[in-house]
């Protein structure tokens, strides 16, 4: 079929909107946008604004009192994860995929559990796959590593489950399912008119609304492109980690890697030259940031746990972000069971978890601090390495895929 | 087109419709043909993907009142 010739902006917007972005692109250009967060206040993470919005539930509900609580557009994650929400609405009405997709019920509870899992597992072990991954590598912190290791863990038992499940319990992800508000050929272009119209009316809202905080608006603006990114081109940690164990495709570890690439180099420049600061002390709280107190065994049991949820869920906590703003119902009871968890975890759950690890279970390890910068970044380059040399490997053998 | 088996992942989202689509071509018998209803963005990517890997053939996709209908031959 000879194809329609299009005008300029028409290319333009059939790149953008037309099909999905190699997934690649979308892990370095959050890469960069992530690096603008660093130098802008501190690095992207996904499960800190769950924590703020169930709080605020609770809080308005007056179940649970939290000292110091910020409302959600107050809050920097908070609003950060609010603005991917909408962001990826923007992205999915753009590209004429928004639709409300209701699963069958035993998919929706399998997002509520999936949620409630990666609360736990976030909380309990400090960080969820983009904080504490693709935020920590960079950060070159010691336990990131164990929380990695611990994801992979989860999410190669969560996903064993998951064939078990469909022999075995086939009515879970069957039923009766809806789809509303798809668009539907020609008539369907309502979606990128409105979508043109939200995402205008979105950034003006970010940098008009924050006109007076500087770092809320960029954090307003860099959220709206972290959902829209994040949309189009479907950059998924979750399955980075489970592809290799399923199909065996290479294409989303690849994209993790080179997001992870371009956050390391920037994440070790900012460190490195303690951009922003002024004196020794300030360049040290700089060099540790988003480097948390656990070091290996706490970050590797939080790790399994949130490994298992976001398999189970089929979305990490960026992941349930994106899919929630494009209509995908099952993630909207993955965010609920996420935001309800969570601040009942670190309330009730952690400190007592916290106290029972010992000290060696949970340190703070700044990798340069017994490496040096460049050991530091040599040993994440050495283990990205390795991890694309397996992921490839198994590709073409499919040794340990299941499908 | 017709299709010798149906299988329905309308609402169903990622992995749900890969996984199933695997389990399904396992036990369809060679030369049949297998139509999937999905309303999983992914999938556009993912099942002619899915079939370049695993050597079934993709047959094509049509898409009908948000539904995408993907056609694929089990060889």
């Amino acid at each position: 079929m000879p194809e329609k010739e299009r005008s300029p902006f028409g290319e333009l917007w059939a790149t953008f909107f037309g099909k999905s972005w190699p997934m690649w692109v979308g892990g370095i250009v959050l890469a960069v946008l992530n690096i603008c967060l660093f130098l802008v206040k501190s690095p992207w993470g996904g499960s800190g604004s769950y924590v703020n919005w169930g709080q605020n539930l609770y809080s308005s509900l007056g179940i649970l009192s939290i000292p110091g609580l910020h409302a959600v557009t107050a809050h920097h994650y908070g609003l950060l994860g609010l603005m991917t929400v909408l962001g990826a609405f923007a992205g999915a009405l753009l590209s004429r995929e928004f639709a409300i997709r209701i699963p069958p019920a035993g998919e929706m509870l399998k997002g509520f559990i999936g949620g409630s899992l990666m609360a736990l597992g976030s909380t309990m072990g400090i960080g969820c796959t983009v904080g504490g991954f693709l935020s920590g590598w960079p950060s070159l912190s010691g336990g990131a590593i164990f929380l990695a290791l611990g994801f992979g863990i989860g999410c190669f038992l969560a996903l064993r489950y998951l064939l078990w499940e469909m022999e075995n319990l086939p009515s879970m992800s069957m039923g009766k399912s809806f789809t509303l508000l798809a668009a539907k050929g020609t008539s369907g272009v309502w979606q990128p008119i409105l979508g043109f119209i939200f995402l205008i009316g979105l950034f003006i809202w970010g940098t008009r609304f924050y006109r007076t905080d500087a770092v809320f608006t960029w954090f307003a603006v860099i959220g709206i492109l972290l959902g829209l990114i994040n949309q189009r081109s479907r950059f998924c940690v979750t399955r980075a980690f489970r592809e290799p164990f399923m199909t065996g495709e290479s294409e989303a570890p690849i994209a993790i890697f080179a997001s992870l690439l371009v956050g390391l180099f920037g994440f070790t420049v900012i460190k490195y030259m303690g951009v922003g600061t002024a004196t020794a002390g300030e360049a040290r709280i700089l060099a540790m940031t988003w480097v948390y107190p656990h070091f290996w065994l706490r970050a590797l049991i939080g790790g399994i746990i949130f490994g298992l949820g976001m398999t189970v869920a089929g979305g990490c906590a960026v992941g349930t972000l994106w899919r929630t703003g494009e209509g995908q119902v099952k993630l909207w009871f993955s965010a609920l069971g996420f935001l309800l968890i969570a601040p009942l975890s670190k309330k009730f759950i952690v400190p007592g978890f916290s106290s029972a690890l010992p000290e060696w279970a949970q340190r703070k390890v700044f990798l340069p601090d017994s490496l040096g910068y460049w050991g530091a970044v040599l040993l994440f380059l050495v283990i990205i390495l390795l991890w694309y040399l397996f992921v490839k490997w198994n590709e073409r053998t499919g040794k340990f895929s299941a499908v | 087109m017709n299709a010798d088996e149906t299988l329905d992942c309308k609402g169903l989202s990622c992995p749900m419709p890969i996984m199933k689509l695997a389990l399904t071509m396992k036990k369809l018998e060679s030369g049949k043909i297998l139509e999937l209803l999905g309303t999983d963005p992914g999938s556009k990517d993912d099942v002619p993907k899915w079939c370049g890997k695993t050597g079934n053939e993709f047959l094509g996709m049509e898409e009908e009142g948000g539904v995408n209908r993907f056609y694929i031959k089990k060889t």
